[in-house]
């Protein structure tokens, strides 16, 4: 039985992330009908609707979280293929990625802290626009909360990957290298998977900008904690 | 070599680069993820000739091509916060939303400033 729903659950993710695909290609990517986002909340909504435990789930999603790992190493391609880029723009992309990640660490802690909220989740809330991994590694160094870490860089990744490229069009930016970077400093690799539905280029970017801004965000994390414990 | 045939063999090579780098992480208590390190292994294995674009072209393009999917299912554990985000919604989902939308705006902007110099 337990097989069998794990089962179900893998083809139902499928589907619905097959169907949600091809109806947000049909109305060119439109914001409202981004891959991730609506998929989640359908599968939320069935969940919830038939009030079926997140435990009925979890199997299906660790099975299919085992391809995450080598689909992510899979990057290195596009990054190779763009190399001669990167050796261009090498201090131009580091810096750039460095601002943008000690600003959204910093923006993220202060916000919380004078939002009112206790200190462990502002230590959570810090590693936001990461991987999982690094953040969990750095919540549990400095007293975080690692489960509530993750749970903000799903959301943080869930949100970018949505508004990314619609806000960055906003912002005029149209550069493809300048979206891609921008779109894996904020969203690590849910923007990054956002950042290749526009293009091989800008995946190539935002996988640079993911790898990046988890090195620099744990290199700079304890002069930020360390500042907010002062306040 | 079939397509199908070649497809499994580069997915092996991906899964062998991912979870070696998973093995040696645990073992060394490395303080890099497994997906970075593997990352950058596999690039260096690029750059150096020794692994081609030819090993792995297929099943790579696939998989970045549906790397949403993965997501899908990170995604869908949300639904252990409703609670946390319920209690204090208001705050996180500032922080979250400034704390993205300033960053996005500034690397946008500056990287696409500094290409134009050029």
């Amino acid at each position: 039985m337990q097989h069998l729903t794990t089962a179900f659950f893998i083809v139902l993710t499928a589907v619905v992330y097959n169907l949600v695909r091809r109806l947000s290609m049909r109305h060119h990517n439109h914001p409202l009908l981004n891959i991730v986002g609506l998929s989640v909340a359908t599968l939320i909504g069935v969940l919830l609707i038939g009030d079926i435990p997140y435990s009925a789930y979890e199997p299906a999603s660790d099975i299919i979280t085992f391809m995450l790992g080598p689909a992510t190493v899979g990057l290195a391609l596009p990054l190779y293929r763009y190399r001669a880029v990167l050796k261009r723009r090498a201090t131009a992309l580091i810096g750039t990625v460095a601002l943008g990640s000690l600003a959204a660490m910093v923006i993220a802690a202060l916000i919380a802290h004078f939002g009112g909220l206790p200190r462990e989740v502002n230590i959570s809330i810090l590693t936001k626009g990461i991987s999982v991994p690094f953040a969990l590694e750095i919540s549990e160094m400095y007293g975080g909360i690692p489960p509530l870490a993750a749970a903000f860089v799903v959301a943080t990744g869930t949100l970018g990957a949505i508004f990314g490229g619609w806000l960055l069009t906003r912002f005029k930016v149209g550069d493809p290298v300048a979206r891609g970077l921008a779109f894996g400093t904020v969203s690590h690799g849910q923007g990054t998977a956002a950042a290749l539905i526009e293009g091989e280029q800008q995946g190539a970017m935002a996988g640079l900008a993911m790898i990046l801004a988890g090195i620099l965000t744990t290199a700079m994390a304890p002069a930020v904690v360390f500042f907010l414990d002062l306040l | 070599m079939p397509p199908s045939v070649r497809f499994l063999l580069q997915t092996a090579l991906l899964i062998l680069v991912y979870h070696g780098c998973a093995r040696f992480v645990a073992w060394a208590d490395f303080p890099i993820p497994a997906n970075v390190l593997g990352l950058i292994v596999l690039f260096v294995l690029l750059c150096t000739g020794i692994v081609k674009e030819k090993h792995l072209a297929e099943a790579a393009g696939f998989f970045l091509k549906h790397l949403s999917f993965f997501f899908v299912t990170v995604g869908v554990g949300l639904i252990n916060w409703g609670a946390v985000f319920y209690d204090y919604g208001l705050v996180l989902l500032l922080a979250i939303v400034v704390s993205s939308l300033i960053p996005l705006y500034v690397v946008g902007v500056v990287t696409q400033k500094l290409g134009e110099k050029r």
